[in-house]
């Protein structure tokens, strides 16, 4: 049972027991997530935090042809102009046509929190369809109308009859969950209720990847087996997102991102997932390959592939490794990506001495524990000592990496490149996702790196002349959270 | 620059009027749902006027009902319809009306039911009271008239800090009312722990079951405070209520009105405020078993 018949899905806190904090061996957590144990300590201080609005914001404000009504106060809005720049930037690497995000705040004021909001949130509506004619329109639920208790699923429903196209409620209150990754499921949920249909036909060739604005390496990667990529959710517009249900199998760059979605189109549009991890580093690449390879009946066609692609790839490789091999490596990124990057810098010859995740899923939806990203990465990397999970958290963070002195890190986030910066070490910032994946994702990677290194002295100036706010007395601490 | 200079000394008479708020005696009145709440609160001001006093009745009940009696039918335009249909810059003479004896009566207001937050609303229109200079020297008495149980924040606003600091709890013999008024002292108790807040008693607006009296004194001893007042049931309240007046004024000499004069001098003469001590169901059930009210001797 998905629970796709209810209004709202099950924030993962609950859904798939997730954590943000813990701090200890990567094993460790993997034992707690198999028994379905929580790590002993909770954090009760937070520096900074996200909200599930942000990430519910990456799949709808990115649909083609759609507009997203924000029905918030102004502030939950703030952050929104920069994704112009981003569609722009994005659609040119995907080889698409860029458009214009079609965003409206209804700003929700002292009098919506009384009266309620909805009437706003027609006008709002209204208005978008008038200066936009969108093809479906998305609402961002907010903490302010999720505790008023505005009753935006009756509106939609009503919405959608008046104006014949898809209005989609997205629940992404913020105080709701920890986990602000819950904000992709609420928004996949709304996708899933509101506009994907039952399949007309198959398409035997295609394979939906859920990714973010990423760029289009997986044609070459997919192309090798005789098949086709159906990006989703950002770029794509509504009518192939209302098919997906037709596509061959599903898989995804990060398992935290596409975990929800692909299990409720497996079990309520029969459309297989790849049960292998995603494509980073060579093993998981394999692996992959062979799963992608045996859900569409190409078997046969993986093998000669993947000896292929080794023996392609192996001369770079080479030279790589003798520049990268042994240099000390920290990852901070988000749950499952991390543990992306981690396969990666293993096939570099890399040491990584910590990792850090933003959160940690306890369990995936629908799938074997032992098979988590997690496991894999224990598999292919072996153990990580420091292993933390912080959502976040500079105070944190800044001891974390200290201690491990890296050479440089990885990063998804770019707020960790200044803060990197600041201690000394270069960032690779891992804003781009699907340029790393598959074979070539691996070469280019090191690449990245070998030039990545060259700019260490230039730090090292700027951690002369940087002081952090935190006490010695913070800094000496054993406790890496409080 | 005369703009802000305005501005300015309306934002001091405005705190000066703040400050003076500790002298007058401002009480929140709550009790279950349909008690009798709004009345009792009516009749007792009715009471207060004709001995002098100076009161304001803030209804804080989106059905705006508050100052019925004393306004002779719902005359008020509430606080949250005003700021509504125009917007926030409001005097005070849009919002308060004056009702029987020189009542000064304000109607909260709130959304239509089943949308919106009355909780809300009750907060930003006792803001906006406070801001406009609402309770001015001159008052003796300031009652808010809160709506049933204490279902959230907003409807705890009048006992917070700065506020209300005596509370009466309206309550009859039968279960579910004294029920409700174990609840409610639990929400006092919280707001007494940090702030000045005090329970001043229990007002019984009888329902004639069954040994009432003793039940509401033992009540309110486990609950460690008073029976302020038991008010006995008349019919001449229904009459005075459909002809949207309080008993004082529609029949002065009635023996119910005398009532009502007993209460308000009750509530002038009250010295005994206390943080009350709230009971387990448990002991709750014990009690209305032994004043008879669970035995099991019902007969036709």
């Amino acid at each position: 049972m998905s629970g796709i018949a209810n209004a709202e899905v099950e924030i993962r806190d609950r859904r798939l027991k997730s954590i943000i904090s813990f701090q200890g061996k990567a094993s460790e957590l993997q034992e707690y997530s198999e028994q379905l144990k929580k790590p002993d300590k909770d954090r009760c201080f937070s520096q900074c935090s996200d909200c599930a609005q942000g990430c519910a914001a990456t799949v709808c404000y990115n649909v083609r042809g759609a507009a997203v009504v924000v029905h918030s106060p102004m502030g939950c809005f703030a952050n929104t102009p920069q994704i112009h720049e981003q569609i722009k930037n994005s659609a040119a690497g995907r080889g698409v046509e860029a458009f214009k995000a079609q965003i409206i705040c209804g700003n929700i004021s002292e009098k919506e929190t009384i009266y309620g909001g909805l009437k706003k949130l027609r006008e709002a509506i209204e208005t978008a369809q008038e200066r936009f004619h969108p093809s479906a329109v998305f609402i961002q639920s907010s903490c302010a109308a999720g505790i008023v208790g505005d009753d935006i699923e009756s509106l939609a429903d009503e919405m959608a009859q008046e104006l014949g196209i898809p209005i989609i409620p997205v629940f992404c209150e913020g105080f709701k969950s920890k986990i602000w990754s819950s904000g992709f499921d609420a928004a996949y949920h709304g996708l899933l209720r509101k506009v994907v249909r039952k399949p007309e036909k198959k398409q035997e060739d295609l394979v939906n990847i859920f990714n973010f604005l990423g760029s289009d390496t997986f044609t070459p990667i997919l192309k090798k087996l005789g098949l086709r990529p159906n990006y989703l959710v950002p770029l794509a517009d509504i009518d192939t997102i209302a098919r997906m249900s037709e596509a061959a199998c599903s898989t995804q760059i990060c398992e935290t991102l596409g975990t929800y979605i692909v299990d409720v189109l497996e079990k309520e549009y029969g459309v297989p997932k790849i049960h292998a991890p995603a494509p980073y580093g060579i093993d998981w690449t394999d692996q992959w390959y062979r799963e992608v390879a045996r859900v569409t009946g190409r078997s046969e066609m993986a093998e000669q592939l993947i000896r292929d692609e080794h023996e392609r790839i192996r001369p770079e490789l080479e030279e790589l490794k003798k520049d990268l091999s042994g240099k000390k490596v920290y990852i901070y990124a988000g749950d499952s990506y991390a543990h992306n990057m981690a396969s990666l810098v293993t096939d570099l010859g890399m040491e990584i001495c910590g990792i850090t995740t933003l959160h940690h899923d306890m369990r995936t939806d629908g799938k074997d524990v032992k098979k988590s990203t997690l496991n894999e990465m224990i598999r292919v990397a072996g153990d990580v000592e420091n292993f933390t999970v912080c959502n976040k958290q500079p105070y944190e963070v800044i001891k974390l990496i200290r201690r491990t002195s890296p050479d440089f890190m990885i990063v998804r986030h770019m707020n960790m490149t200044i803060l990197g910066g600041k201690l000394g070490i270069p960032c690779l910032l891992e804003g781009e996702i699907n340029i790393s994946a598959g074979y070539d994702g691996l070469l280019l990677m090191g690449r990245r790196i070998r030039d990545l290194l060259k700019a260490k002295g230039i730090l090292s100036t700027l951690k002369e002349y940087n002081t952090f706010p935190y006490t010695d007395w913070w800094m000496e601490q054993e406790e890496e959270y409080i | 620059m005369d703009d802000q200079r305005s501005r300015a000394e309306s934002f001091l008479k405005n705190r000066k009027g703040i400050e003076k708020m500790a002298e007058i005696r401002q009480i929140a009145i709550y009790g279950k749902g349909g008690i009798g709440k709004s009345t009792t609160t009516q009749n007792l001001t009715a009471g207060l006027v004709e001995l002098g006093k100076k009161v304001m009745v803030v209804g804080c009940d989106p059905k705006a009902d508050s100052t019925r009696l004393l306004l002779g039918g719902l005359a008020q335009k509430t606080v949250l319809d005003t700021i509504r249909d125009e917007g926030e810059d409001i005097e005070l003479d849009k919002i308060m009306r004056e009702g029987f004896g020189g009542t000064r009566c304000v109607e909260s207001g709130g959304p239509e039911p089943g949308v919106g937050c009355a909780g809300r609303g009750i907060i930003t229109s006792i803001n906006m009271l406070e801001n406009l200079g609402a309770y001015t020297d001159d008052l003796d008495y300031v009652f808010y008239d809160v709506l049933g149980d204490v279902v959230c924040g907003g409807f705890a606003m009048p006992i917070r800090e700065g506020k209300a600091k005596e509370i009466y709890i309206v309550a009859s013999g039968e279960m579910m009312a004294l029920y409700a008024a174990n609840n409610i002292a639990k929400g006092i108790q919280r707001y007494a722990r940090t702030g000045g807040v005090r329970l001043g008693g229990i007002i019984c607006n009888s329902r004639n079951v069954d040994r009432e009296l003793d039940l509401l004194r033992a009540f309110a001893k486990e609950l460690g405070t008073q029976l302020l007042y038991f008010v006995p049931r008349d019919n001449i309240v229904q009459r005075a209520e459909i002809n949207k007046k309080t008993v004082i004024e529609y029949k002065p000499d009635s023996s119910q009105a005398q009532e009502y004069r007993n209460l308000a001098q009750a509530v002038i003469d009250n010295t005994k405020f206390d943080i009350p001590t709230p009971m387990t169901q448990e002991r709750l059930e014990e009690i209305l078993m032994e004043f008879g009210l669970m035995a099991d001797d019902y007969n036709i």
